[in-house]
C-alpha cells in the first residue's frame, strides 16, 4: 500500500490486524477440527442400533457402558500404559543422537539431520513391513537369537512386535522435538560444570539432563500422542490380537458399525489429549 | 626483563608450561610455548584474537589438550589430568551461569562437586556472594541479573572453590565501560586478597598493563614478551610489542656505524643504537612536543641539543579528544602523532604549518627494519 494513496484510510490496529490473520485459520479449525469434535460428541450420546443406525436418543449408555465394561477399562489402561513405554523407551534411544546431532557441526551436522528425517519420507505402512519381515517367526532377528542357542521370544504379532515397530517409528519425532528443545544448551555451561569439578556423569545429570527438560517434555508429549492415536503399527503388527484404543476406534466404527461407541471412545482418546497437555505445561511451569 | 624465570624465582614457580603445542589438523596453532607463572601473581595474556591465547588458557584449564608439551603446577604434571579434577577456577567472557539454578545455587555447586558437608556449602556459598557484594540476590535467578552482576557471580563461583589457579577468560568485554572500569578493580582486589595465582587472558592492553603483575604478549602462537607492565612499554622487545601495547609511531630510516639515523633526509640519535643498516624506529606520541617551525629558512641541526631529537614536518590536521589533542605532522612520507594533554590557553599551530618535533634520544626506540 503506497502511503499516498490511503493517507484517508485509517491504519489498522495491532489487535485488528491479529485477528484478520488469524481468521482463515480459525474458520479452518471451525469447520474441519471443533464441528466434527461437537459431532462425535452427540453421537456418543446417542443410542446405536444393531446393523449401524444410529437412534437419535439422550443417552448415558455408552459412557457407562465403557467404565463398566472391564475389556474397555482395560483397552484405555493398556493403551495409555503402552503408548508411556514406547515414549521412554523412544526418548530413551533418541537422547544420545539428538546430543549428539546438537553437538555436530557443518556439513557432518546436515549429513546426520538428513539421516535422522530420511525415515519420515517413507510411509508408515511401508516401514512397518520392513518390521514385519524383520521380526517374523521365520525373520532374521529370532533367526540370530535361536542361532545363540536362546529360547526365541514371540517378536511379531503381538504387543513386542507393536512396542519396536512404534519405537522406531516415533525416533525422528522425539529427536527433532529435542533438538528443538536444546537451545539452552551451552557448551560453556558444561565447561563450566567440568572445571567446577563435576565429573562428565555428574555434569550430565545436574547440568545437561536439567537444561534438555524443556525438550524432552516437549518430545514426550509428542511422542505419548502420536503413540496413542497410531493406528496402522498396531493394526498390522499386532496381528487382531493387541486390543489399543485406536484399533477399537477403527473396529467399532468400520468393522461393528458401531458409531456412538467409535464415537464415545473418540472422545475418550481427546480427554487423555487434554491430560497429556496439562501434564506438559504443568511441567512446563515448573521448569520456569 | 624476564624473558624466562630465573633461577631466583624457581622456587616461586607455581603454573608452569613446558614447550606446550597445540596442532588443529594440520594448523599448528601454537608450535611451542614456555613460561613459568609464579605462586600469588595476576598474569596476562595479552595478544589479538587468534593469537592462541585463549587456546592455551583452555589447555590450561583441560578443556582442549595438548598436542605436545607439559602443564605442572606446583610440580605436579596435570597435562593429562581432565579439567574437572585439576581444581582451576574458570571465569568465561559469555559468564556460563547455570541457567537452570538460583544465584546461590551456582555459586554452591564446585562445593557440592567437591563433596563438602551441605551447611558449610550454604556458609561458604553465602560468604561469597558477600565478597562479591551479591547476597541480596542469591535466590534470583541468572536471567535476572545484570551483566556485571552475573560476572560477580560468576568470579564467586570460580572463587569458593578456592582453587589452586584462577583462569579469566576476557573476563570484563561483555561488559560497557564504565563497568569494566569498576570489575578491573574489583577483580584485582579480589585476586590479591585472597593470594590466588590468576591467569588472565584479554585482548584489551589497559586491563593487562593495569592489572597484572606480569604480561605476556603473544602473536600467532608465540610469546613475543613475558615481562612486567613497566618493562612491556618501556622496553617492547619488538615493534609488534610496541605497537600492540600503547600507541606508537613507526617510522623507517638507515643508521650508519655511529649510531646516527637518517629519517626522511634529517638526522636523529637514539639511547641504543645496535642495528645498522635499514631500521625502523618508534616513538611514544605523549613523549613528544610540537613547537611552530623555529625558523622557515633552515633545517634543524642534526644534534640541537644533547640527548634530543628533533624532526621537521607539516601538520597535517589536528583532532581534539578531550583530555588530549592528538597532532598528525607529515615528516618525508610517513606520518607522526603527537599527543598533547590539553590546556585552555593553547595558541595551537594551524593546519598546513611547518612545525618541529622534538622528543627525548632516549625515547627512541630502534629494531632492525623487517625483512618486508
Amino acid at each position: 500500500m503506497s502511503a499516498a494513496a490511503e493517507t484517508r484510510r485509517r491504519p489498522l490496529r495491532a489487535g485488528e490486524v491479529a485477528v484478520l490473520l488469524l481468521l482463515p485459520i480459525a474458520l479452518i479449525n471451525a469447520v474441519g477440527f471443533i464441528l466434527p469434535v461437537l459431532n462425535l460428541a452427540r453421537y456418543s450420546l446417542n443410542r446405536a442400533r444393531i446393523g449401524g443406525g444410529i437412534e437419535q436418543v439422550f443417552t448415558w449408555e455408552n459412557w457407562t457402558g465403557i467404565f463398566r465394561d472391564r475389556f474397555y477399562l482395560d483397552i484405555v489402561i493398556n493403551s495409555v500404559g503402552v503408548s508411556l513405554g514406547i515414549t521412554i523407551a523412544t526418548l530413551i534411544l533418541s537422547y544420545p543422537i539428538a546430543l549428539y546431532l546438537h553437538r555436530s557441526h557443518g556439513r557432518w551436522r546436515t549429513f546426520l539431520t538428513v539421516l535422522v528425517i530420511s525415515p519420515l519420507l517413507t510411509s508408515a505402512v511401508v516401514r512397518t513391513y520392513g518390521w514385519i519381515a524383520l521380526l517374523s517367526d521365520n525373520g532374521p532377528v529370532v533367526g540370530t537369537i535361536r542361532s545363540l542357542g536362546l529360547p526365541a521370544p514371540r517378536l511379531m504379532f503381538n504387543i513386542n512386535g507393536v512396542f519396536i515397530g512404534l519405537t522406531e517409528i516415533l525416533m525422528p519425532y522425539m529427536i527433532l522435538a529435542l533438538l528443538a528443545g536444546f537451545g539452552r544448551l551451552d557448551p560453556k555451561v558444561e565447561e563450566a560444570a567440568r572445571t567446577l569439578g563435576a565429573s562428565p556423569t555428574r555434569t550430565f545429570w545436574r547440568v545437561i539432563l536439567p537444561l534438555t527438560l524443556p525438550g524432552i517434555a516437549l518430545g514426550c508429549l509428542l511422542c505419548f500422542v502420536l503413540a496413542v492415536s497410531s493406528f496402522i503399527t498396531p493394526k498390522l503388527m499386532g496381528g487382531g490380537r493387541v486390543f489399543l484404543l485406536a484399533t477399537e476406534i477403527y473396529d467399532q466404527a468400520i468393522v461393528t458399525l458401531n458409531w456412538p461407541l467409535a464415537s464415545t471412545l473418540s472422545i475418550l482418546v481427546l480427554v487423555i489429549f487434554g491430560a497429556a497437555l496439562w501434564a506438559y505445561s504443568a511441567v512446563l511451569r515448573r521448569l520456569d | 626483563m624476564h624473558n624466562f624465570p630465573n633461577a631466583r624465582s624457581v622456587a616461586a614457580e607455581h603454573l608452569v608450561l613446558e614447550q606446550l603445542g597445540k596442532s588443529f589438523g594440520a594448523v599448528d596453532v601454537i608450535p611451542s610455548l614456555s613460561l613459568a607463572v609464579r605462586k600469588g601473581e595476576m598474569v596476562a595474556f595479552l595478544g589479538p584474537s587468534g593469537c592462541g591465547k585463549t587456546t592455551t588458557l583452555r589447555m590450561i584449564a583441560g578443556l582442549i589438550s595438548p598436542t605436545r608439551g607439559r602443564i605442572t603446577v606446583g610440580g605436579r604434571d596435570i597435562t593429562h589430568l581432565p579439567s574437572h579434577e585439576r581444581d582451576m577456577g574458570l571465569v568465561f567472557q559469555s559468564y556460563a551461569l547455570f541457567p537452570h539454578m538460583t544465584v546461590l545455587r551456582n555459586v554452591a555447586f564446585g562445593l557440592e562437586m567437591r563433596n563438602v558437608p551441605k551447611p558449610e556449602v550454604r556458609a561458604r556459598a553465602l560468604r561469597a556472594l558477600e565478597v562479591v557484594q551479591l547476597s541480596h540476590l542469591a535466590d534470583r535467578k541468572p536471567r535476572d541479573l545484570s551483566g556485571g552482576q552475573q560476572q560477580r557471580v560468576a568470579l564467586a563461583r570460580a572463587l569458593v572453590i578456592e582453587p589452586s589457579i584462577l583462569l579469566l577468560d576476557e573476563p570484563l568485554s561483555n561488559l560497557d565501560a564504565k563497568l569494566r572500569d569498576e570489575m578491573r578493580v574489583q577483580i584485582r582486589a579480589l585476586q590479591q586478597a585472597s593470594g590466588i595465582t590468576a591467569v588472565f587472558v584479554t585482548h584489551d592492553q589497559v586491563e593487562a598493563l593495569s592489572m597484572c603483575d606480569r604480561i605476556v604478549v603473544m602473536k600467532e602462537g608465540h610469546i613475543e614478551q613475558f615481562g612486567t607492565p613497566t618493562e612491556i612499554y618501556e622496553h617492547p622487545a619488538s615493534p609488534f610489542v610496541s605497537s600492540f601495547v600503547g600507541r606508537t609511531n613507526r617510522l623507517r630510516g638507515t643508521s650508519d656505524s655511529r649510531g646516527v639515523i637518517t629519517v626522511a633526509g634529517q638526522q636523529i640519535r637514539a639511547a641504543t643504537a645496535e642495528a645498522q643498516g635499514p631500521v625502523e624506529i618508534m616513538m611514544r606520541p605523549h613523549r613528544m612536543r610540537l613547537a611552530p617551525a623555529a625558523t622557515d629558512r633552515n633545517v634543524p641541526d642534526a644534534t640541537p641539543v644533547q640527548g634530543q631529537n628533533s624532526l621537521r614536518g607539516v601538520l597535517e590536521r589536528l583532532t581534539f579528544i578531550g583530555d588530549l589533542v592528538q597532532y598528525h605532522i607529515r615528516v618525508g612520507d610517513a606520518e607522526v602523532m603527537v599527543e598533547e594533554a590539553t590546556r585552555r590557553d593553547q595558541g595551537a599551530p594551524c593546519a598546513g604549518t611547518p612545525v618541529d618535533l622534538t622528543w627525548q634520544a632516549s625515547d627512541t626506540l630502534v629494531f632492525p627494519a623487517a625483512a618486508s
